[in-house]
């Protein structure tokens, strides 16, 4: 009997704060750094008679966002009311997109297990707002068993946009490289920051496996991923847990589990989930989009991070593995074309940016955004290494003192004792009299003849280069050491 | 003649001129209210707040009355519902925020059925209003408190909301002009949802002028709400070179001819049509048939949807009534919503949830959207061939408060299908009065018109009253 | 398609609201009368026409994305009898099943 293969087939829904400076339908802040429900209003409170305001930043992001998926954007779209009782649910149903999306249709391009693209389409992306945040009172944090619960409306109308993929991943591996892809792709655009770490970000899976003996098991939906990490291993987990259970000529349930992070494992939900059909949020009118706008829209949305970097092998000659460095992070990667628009060579500054400038952002936890050496600094430091003027060492003593003192290039040349343009003529000499006069057997040695292997010249070139700090070319040092002994 | 007598453009001229005071105003007015309430019960809420937030403004001095479903700053706001409690809003709806400008002020918050959802103003947690012509027989509703409130002299106009008739019924039942704007033409922001596409605030007055003045302060573009109208402004000026229909049409509804009318409202429409024809204007006919046969099912499919979601916030933690002892949390919102809501809202509600659950969202609640599609179409096909409707705004007078009993809900949804169509359909519609039957009870008819033509209704309205007079203030039981 | 006092129930208790026997008693004859009623639009072909419309063919208006915040905050906060620093307390989400 031939051995059963299961393949999994894995629908994925992300959860993405969008970047703007109010709520999607309201007038207060984003900004959540503050005391619990400071960031309020009778809008994102679900006061009776408040009515929700469509804010046109949320419209645009959301637009860069789609078109970061490949997605088209939609002239005319529409919002609903969706349904459920929950304390951090102000008004009883949350105002979603959900049926009629602003953007639908595209795909992201991830490696299968032989290493070949493939394309994980992307059914829509839709806006909608977010409840507000749960505190519990259990020791543990947990949801469950604890006895009261707190409520923060800040988040409470937060911009969202909601992902949903085609059931087209295959593997843990593959939803990973989906979400990072995408995540990098959406960063780009501009549309969010994504900060994983503030929970800009959330997954939900759908997992079924289709068995060779033709065997399909149920769709489960799988909640409660803040991280790829955890998504990654939810993933791994219900595979294997649903696979175990065919194998054993067991039924998939349908169902809702949550992946406990803490456990590794995903349990059933507890809760009935209740989904009920919406009904149009009849205080929005369609949300209708321009020709106009959509191209305005696209003449703005930068070049994607992928496109990017096959550019920078093209027209830069950088490797495959530098240009994706570079264009992980797209404020880094325009810091890297800033410095070759100001004249440093592509290859030379790549290597700038990935050696010096990444370690001094690793070491003083910056973000590119705020490092203080500008991209013209670096190029100008790079142009005189590339000129002679000084050498690789040398560079690098300045780019330190430059970042540590806050000085300008020829600042930090100057804190770093070096002469611009190097020591040579009178200067050379004197230093080469002084180092032959405090030298005299070394001297005796090489006018009588023994150094035949010129070892002694090179000591002498050796005390020489020291005493000007390196700031003297080899080449001059030597011609002039050698005319002084004659 | 008593100050509280005046109508609102008399009050406005008085006090320009200074043949009286605000404040002897205002107390003439409160003295009203002491003397009638009691009979009445017109109001949840009284004040006596005597500030003038704009002395120089239109409304200068001039006392008014919200229905309690329109938010108050600090001031209790029930929508006569236990379940919003003592609640006091933290804002104020931009309707009253225009009225305050305009330096009218606040002295009561009248009554009317819970969340709107009524035609009798018998279905609030406060208690029944009377009608003042008749207190043995209800004012109409759900607006029945502020239609009452400027019947009996309270104020000389009050404000309303209108999502199936309250505010063109109740002012029928009651004898005053109650005005149903274009949706769109008045800001919804601050009013307590009923159901959302089809709610639309408006005023009450004893003459058509009052009500020009009322919208002329109430029709501006609000930003705080997505369906207030945007691009021009509307005259509701008095001007008496307006006031002409020679060579207007207005139609009767082909369909609603076969109805059997009672005599005092059939009379009623033979004598406004005699008025209309001989002020020039034309009569005939329009017809409409999916109007008048699917519009009931229609909006109380539409308005049942909405509603249900609309009062999904009511679940005691943030504002309202609320309960400190449950267990968890589902105890805690079946308590408060089982004791807060009443047996007509929990109806609706449940069958608002009915039909959107997922097996029944295609046959009920997408169907009446797209019904509500043709009955939009088939309307503005209408105004293409006439520039008014003319039909009654209640199917009969008001029924005496002991005898509702005996009608079946359903059957009482029936009452509202001369004035419902025009909410599924957006449009402006006028309640006028026409004059007394036999039992000495009001008679009113309705006046529809195309979007966003409220002010033509409103002068073809003052060309009716130059006919027919403007009511008498009620008695109020008072012998 | 009747409704039962049990498929009733149950939707009263999605909607959080728990039924005397006789409020259930009358809901139930009421939702039924009332479905029986929207049956009628089996009438009409409404296979071509637009679902979800509006009263008139507006334009959702977008909302500049500026912050004003709301001035009185303490007064949304004042109405909860659930206040404890300025968190909304709630019992326990989950129940005892
Ligand atoms: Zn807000």
């Amino acid at each position: 009997m031939p051995e059963l293969e299961f393949t999994p087939v894995i629908g994925i829904e992300i959860h993405i704060r969008l970047k703007t400076k109010t709520k999607i339908f309201c007038s207060c802040s984003t900004n959540t750094d503050v005391p619990p429900n400071t960031h309020v209003c009778p809008v994102c409170m679900g006061l009776p008679g408040s009515l929700p305001r469509l804010n046109y930043e949320v419209v645009q992001q959301g637009m860069l966002a789609g078109m970061a998926l490949n997605c088209e954007v939609q002239p005319k779209s529409l919002f609903f009311r969706k349904s459920y009782f929950y304390p951090d649910l102000p008004k009883g149903h949350q105002i979603s997109q959900c049926d009629l999306p602003i953007v639908a249709g595209g795909f992201i391009e991830v490696h299968d297990e032989n290493g070949n693209l493939k394309k994980i389409r992307v059914n829509h992306l839709h806006l909608e707002e977010d409840v507000g945040s749960l505190h519990h009172s259990a020791s543990d944090g947990r949801l469950e068993g604890a006895a009261i619960s707190y409520v923060d409306y800040n988040r409470s109308g937060m911009p969202l946009a909601e992902i949903v993929s085609e059931p087209d991943v295959s593997s843990a591996k593959e939803a990973v490289e989906y979400v990072t892809t995408l995540r990098r792709r959406v960063i780009y655009s501009g549309a969010s920051d994504v900060e994983l770490e503030k929970g800009m970000m959330r997954f939900d899976a759908n997992v079924s496996m289709k068995c060779s003996d033709g065997r399909w098991g149920r769709k489960v939906e799988v909640k409660n991923m803040n991280s790829f990490h955890a998504l990654e291993k939810a993933i791994e987990y219900e595979i294997k847990r649903q696979k175990k259970i065919m194998l054993q000529g067991g039924e998939i349930l349908q169902e809702t589990r949550h992946w406990n992070d803490a456990k590794g494992v995903t349990t059933a939900s507890r809760v009935k989930e209740f989904y009920r059909k919406f009904i149009v949020e009849p205080d929005l009118p369609p949300l209708i989009i321009s020709q106009e706008w959509i191209d305005k829209t696209k003449a703005m949305f930068p070049e994607m991070p992928d496109v990017r970097a096959r550019r920078y092998v093209n027209e830069f000659k950088l490797t495959p593995e530098a240009a994706d460095m570079l264009t992980d992070n797209k404020a880094l990667a325009d810091y890297f074309e800033a410095c070759v628009k100001a004249g440093a060579e592509p290859v030379r500054a790549s290597h700038w940016v990935r050696t010096e400038v990444l370690r001094i952002l690793n070491e003083k936890a910056l973000k590119i955004d705020s490092f203080n050496i500008t991209p013209d600094s670096l190029a100008n430091l790079i142009k005189r290494i590339d000129a002679g003027k000084i050498s690789t060492t040398q560079a690098k003593e300045v780019f330190d003192a430059m970042t540590n003192n806050n000085l300008s290039l020829d600042e930090a040349i100057k804190s770093c004792g070096i002469t611009e343009g190097g020591i040579v003529g009178d200067a050379l000499s004197s230093i080469i009299q002084k180092v032959i006069a405090e030298n005299p057997d070394v001297l005796a040695e090489i006018k009588s003849g023994k150094d035949t292997k010129g070892k002694k010249l090179k000591f002498l070139q050796g005390l020489v280069m020291k005493e000007t700090k390196g700031q003297a070319k080899p080449q001059e040092v030597a011609e002039a050491l050698t005319k002084a002994l004659n | 003649m008593q100050l509280y007598e005046l109508n609102l453009h008399e009050m406005i001229e008085g006090l320009k001129a200074k043949k009286f005071s605000a404040d002897e105003l205002l107390t003439s007015c409160q003295n009203r209210i002491d003397s009638l309430e009691k009979n009445l019960n017109a109001l949840i809420t009284r004040l006596d707040d005597k500030k003038i937030s704009n002395p120089s403004g239109i409304l200068a001095g001039v006392p008014t009355i919200l229905k309690d479903n329109i938010c108050t700053r600090d001031i209790k706001t029930t929508a006569a519902s236990k379940i919003l409690g003592e609640w006091k809003p933290p804002y104020d709806a931009t309707v009253w925020k225009l009225l305050r400008d305009a330096g009218s002020v606040l002295i009561g918050k009248a009554n009317l059925d819970e969340f709107a959802m009524g035609s009798s103003c018998t279905k609030s947690a406060y208690g029944a209003t009377k009608n003042p012509h008749d207190i043995s027989r209800v004012p109409g509703g759900s607006s029945g408190g502020s239609a009452a409130a400027v019947a009996a002299g309270y104020v000389p106009f009050s404000l309303g909301s209108d999502t199936g008739g309250s505010i063109r019924q109740p002012a029928s039942l009651c004898g005053v002009y109650g005005f149903k704007p274009t949706y769109g033409m008045v800001s919804r922001y601050g009013l307590i949802s009923y159901g959302s596409s089809l709610d639309q605030i408006g005023p009450f007055a004893r003459t058509v002028r009052d009500l020009q003045i009322v919208m002329s302060v109430l029709a501006h573009h609000d930003e705080m709400d997505s369906s207030s109208f945007r691009e021009k402004n509307y005259d509701f000026s008095y001007d008496e070179s307006k006031l002409n229909l020679k060579g207007k049409k207005i139609a009767l509804v082909k369909e609603f001819q076969s109805f059997n009318l009672e005599p005092s409202i059939a009379n009623a429409m033979d004598k406004i049509k005699k008025i209309l024809e001989d002020e020039g204007a034309e009569i005939i006919e329009v017809s409409l048939p999916v109007v008048s046969k699917y519009s009931l099912a229609c909006y109380y499919a539409l308005a049942m949807s909405e509603a249900h979601t609309n009062l999904e916030r009511y679940d005691g933690v943030r504002y309202g009534y609320t309960v400190q002892d449950a267990s968890g949390l589902k105890e805690m919102f079946e308590r408060v919503r089982s004791y807060g809501f009443g047996p007509e809202v929990k109806y609706r509600i449940i069958a608002g949830t009915c039909l959107t659950e997922p097996s029944r969202c295609d046959e009920y609640y997408v169907a009446a959207t797209k019904v509500r599609t043709l009955v939009a179409q088939e309307f503005a096909r209408a105004f293409t061939q006439t520039d008014f409707i003319l039909q009654p705004a209640a199917s009969s007078k008001a029924p005496k408060i002991n005898e509702l009993d005996q009608i079946d809900e359903l059957k009482s949804y029936e009452a509202d299908l001369y004035t419902l169509p025009v909410n599924l359909a957006g449009l402006p519609g006028l309640s006028f009065f026409t004059g007394y039957d036999d039992d000495n009870l009001p008679v009113g008819l309705q006046l529809i018109g195309a979007r966003w033509s409220d002010p033509e209704i409103l002068n073809a309205g003052i060309v009716i009253e130059n006919h027919t007079g403007s009511p008498k203030i009620a008695n109020g039981g008072l012998n | 398609m009747k409704l039962t006092k049990e498929e009733v129930n149950d939707i009263a208790l999605e909607s959080r609201l728990v039924l005397t026997e006789k409020e259930l008693e009358g809901t139930v004859k009421f939702i039924n009368n009332f479905l029986t009623m929207l049956d009628s639009f089996k009438e009409l072909d409404l296979k071509d026409v637009e679902p979800f419309s509006f009263a008139e063919t507006l334009e959702c208006p977008l909302r500049a994305d500026e912050i004003h915040p709301f001035e009185n905050t303490q007064g949304i906060i004042n109405q909860s009898a659930h206040v404890e620093d300025n968190l909304f307390k709630v019992p326990r989400i989950m129940e005892a099943q």
